[in-house]
């Protein structure tokens, strides 16, 4: 394709004169040597080899293996696709996968309008600024395990800090991680105070990216703060919050270690999320192929849901990705 | 990716191993000959601990103790894996990738997986010999480590439960100390006049994670009751009357006396009883190290029994062989690993540790008196050893079993649930990996 003339940009009105002609410089073929492409793939391989051998590589044997009777210390036996089969007749696996939607519907909400909400509040002008924005992001460096067991001691219901403070208010003890009906709204909890951190720095880049002309021009207009909020920082915001959206959603769909280092699927298997089932069956049970077949699964629906996401952001206009 | 996700490791580790098990594809069956180590030729041997760097540092002293007198064996010493429970997964690994260690440090309920693998040794013919002191071993030590009547390896680790009590807080409720006459009903007692809700003392504590540590315990009661964990056939059994006595006892203990202490993570009910909150303890002599550093006023009893029956249940580790196709590895591995469980060794090693002694024949040693005065109550629980009269079942649906029966015990003890529904249910459950 020969470029002879660069088409005048859409918004230049008639009568304005065309560019003057381009010349686009294009190499000629026959300069792209061999070199050049050893040279590309040479910087390019390091990567693809770790990306290959790390996750396409395991992620196909991993298939192979949810084809499979194993429990990855004795023979592997083919069964082809039962252990699929077997995932629809297992009423845990259906419980597990309740609990991690349960989870993901509570977690990513809540997760996105905190961001936004401390985000704003943070991106005032605030004496000790740089003090809370440490506060907000600090739990989310700390490691899943260390906030699990930290976590595991302040809801204690015997010795624990919240039943204590509970106790000082003249409220009723709570039996928090312990008791069925309230386990997953802590877990939660104990999974927002390590994540919204990051929720809050991606959306504290998003408002200073938002030109200060559009917002005094907002505010000439006569938009009050709700209204700018509204019609103004909103709208900028959607394309971050797509992204987190589909981030927080992921965290959700493949909570594991929280579940491992607080409650391990206690009280009566009420938080046994997809994941620690999967962990459960592969690595306790010695039922790898049938934990492959779920990861298997954990993965389609995870695709799913991106899919959905990003479909849904490229319908209503807003790039992301 | 900031954490590497759980589920991309697990798959990782997934394909690891099949990828291994596809392409090595050699068969070994456990089939390489134990021979008698030749001096003359060089060999070296990978042994993975799986203990800490302090522990490691021990054992690195035993091996370098052997090397010195048996110069053409070189002993490779690591961890092998970050703890204890990720060396299955590093074994997992390994036999896909065909680099495995000679031996292995393995819990217990490992054994029947392993030595389906196809990679153990055999070591029967060994342990017959009259000079191995086989016999030496406790009964459920030497169970454990024989899998379909092959030996896999010797026991690393033995121990088993008894009754360990705050003698400060017995003491305050002007209680009589347990004896061994005791009964569940007296341990029943005790824990209600212990418990004192405004101090937040509970009589005693269970762990209700729903994992072997909430399931092994219940045992020794079935047994007591003259029931059984699987019948003749390999099939549940622990759902018959004398398993749901046993399940109904503590489901009265926990919920209508509120007297135990519910411990759903499996790691604060010991903490908790280092630091006088809870009066009695059911655990093993591996808490007498910490009992001494927490410096807590206690004593060791033997477990309450049932109609004069004060049966245990016993735990016990083990040093697992594997095979290598190689008769000189084979030789030196079993002939350093018998070296090392003997009482000359061991006696550094296992009793240092608070541990206790792997043979009887080391309780004539003087470091064994030595070790009943650092550690008080060490002696109830090498006497106890011989409660432990019934081997936990060694069959390859253990772990599953085991899982059902954990939630069923939780369940009940948390208050949801009817014993014999909820161990009937854990029997249907169990039934399928038990096949």
């Amino acid at each position: 394709m020969t470029a002879t003339q660069v088409r005048a940009p859409d918004g230049l009105g008639a009568g304005e004169s065309t560019p003057a002609r381009r010349r686009r410089a294009k190499p000629p073929r026959s300069r792209r040597t061999w070199r050049e492409q050893l040279t590309g793939w040479g910087f390019v391989l390091p990567a693809s080899v770790i990306v290959v051998g790390l996750s396409v590589f395991p992620a196909g044997w991993a298939f192979v293996i949810s084809r499979q009777k194993a429990d990855l210390i004795s023979p592997a036996e083919n069964v082809g696709w039962d252990n699929y089969r077997l995932i629809l007749d297992d009423p845990n696996a259906l419980e597990a996968a309740k609990h991690t939607l349960l989870f993901t519907a509570l977690f990513v909400p809540t997760s996105i309008v905190a961001g936004i909400l401390l985000a704003v509040a943070l991106n005032r002008p605030l004496r000790f600024q740089w003090f809370y924005r440490t506060c907000i992001f600090v739990p989310f460096v700390a490691s899943a395990a260390a906030t699990g067991i930290l976590a595991n001691f302040v809801f204690d219901p015997t010795y624990g800090i919240a039943d204590n403070l509970l106790r000082v208010l003249g409220l009723p003890q709570q039996g928090f991680l312990e008791d069925p009906n309230q386990a997953m709204a802590v877990l939660v909890l104990i999974c927002l105070w390590g994540e919204v951190g990051f929720n809050v720095v991606i959306y504290l880049a998003a408002l200073q990216s938002i030109p200060n002309d559009v917002v005094e021009a907002a505010v000439v207009d006569g938009a009050g703060p709700i209204s700018v909020f509204r019609y103004v920082t909103m709208p900028e915001l959607a394309p971050v919050t797509v992204f987190t959206a589909i981030w927080q959603t992921i965290t959700a769909l493949q909570l594991f270690d929280l579940v491992y280092t607080t409650t391990k699927g206690q009280p009566g298997d009420a938080t046994v999320t997809i994941v620690y089932y999967l962990y459960r069956q592969a690595f306790e049970l010695f039922h790898a192929g049938y934990g492959s077949a779920l990861a298997y699964c954990v993965f389609a629906v995870t695709m799913v849901f991106t899919g959905l996401l990003v479909w849904y952001a490229r319908r209503s206009g807003t790039e992301a990705f | 990716m900031r954490r590497p996700s759980r589920l991309t490791a697990a798959l990782a580790v997934l394909a690891l191993t099949t990828l291994a098990a596809c392409s090595s594809g050699s068969d070994h069956s456990g089939t390489t000959a134990v021979t008698t180590l030749d001096p003359d030729k060089d060999v070296t041997i990978t042994w993975w601990t799986g203990q800490d760097s302090e522990a490691d540092e021990l054992l690195q002293k035993l091996a370098d103790e052997y090397t010195a007198d048996h110069p053409n064996v070189t002993i490779d010493l690591s961890p092998g894996a970050d703890t204890t429970d990720d060396l299955l997964q590093k074994l997992q690994a390994g036999f896909a990738s065909g680099d495995y260690p000679d031996v292995s440090y393995t819990y217990g309920s490992w054994a029947s997986v392993l030595g389906k693998s196809g990679r153990t040794l055999d070591i029967s013919d060994q342990v017959a010999q009259p000079d191995a002191g086989w016999d030496e071993f406790p009964e459920a030590a030497r169970a454990t480590a024989t899998v379909d009547g092959q030996v896999i390896g010797l026991p690393a680790v033995v121990d088993n439960l008894g009754l360990i009590y705050n003698t400060e807080l017995f003491d305050e409720a002007g209680l009589d100390y347990p004896t061994d006459d005791w009964t569940w009903d007296d341990f029943r007692a005790a824990a209600k006049a212990l418990t004192d809700p405004s101090k937040n003392q509970f009589g005693t504590a269970y762990p209700t994670d729903g994992g072997e540590d909430t399931v092994w315990r219940f045992w020794p009661q079935v047994w007591q009751n003259g029931g059984d964990v699987l019948d003749d056939d390999g099939m549940p059994a622990f759902n018959s009357q004398a398993g749901v006595d046993a399940l109904e006892y503590w489901r009265e203990l926990a919920v209508d006396d509120q007297s135990v202490y519910l411990d759903q993570t499996d790691q604060k009910f010991e903490p908790n009883f280092y630091a006088g909150h809870i009066g009695m303890l059911i655990s093993g002599p591996w808490v007498l190290y910490d009992l001494k550093s927490h410096k807590t006023p206690y004593a060791v009893a033997e477990l309450p029994g049932t109609d004069g029956s004060h049966q245990t249940i016993s735990g016990p580790d083990l040093w697992t062989l594997y095979d290598h196709d190689d008769s000189q590895r084979a030789a030196a591995t079993f002939d350093f690993i018998n070296w090392l469980t003997q009482p000359a060794q061991d006696v550094r090693w296992n009793l240092a540790y608070g541990n206790l002694p792997l043979r009887s024949s080391a309780a004539d040693t003087p470091e064994f008196a030595q070790y009943g005065k650092d550690y008080p109550g060490a002696d109830v629980f090498f006497k106890n050893l011989e409660n432990a009269t019934t081997p936990r079942p060694t069959v390859v649906g253990y772990t599953a079993m085991s899982r059902a029966v954990g939630s069923a015990i939780s369940d009940v003890l948390r208050g949801d649930g009817d014993p014999q529904d909820k161990l009937d249910e854990a029997a249907d459950a169990a039934k399928i990996d038990l096949q």
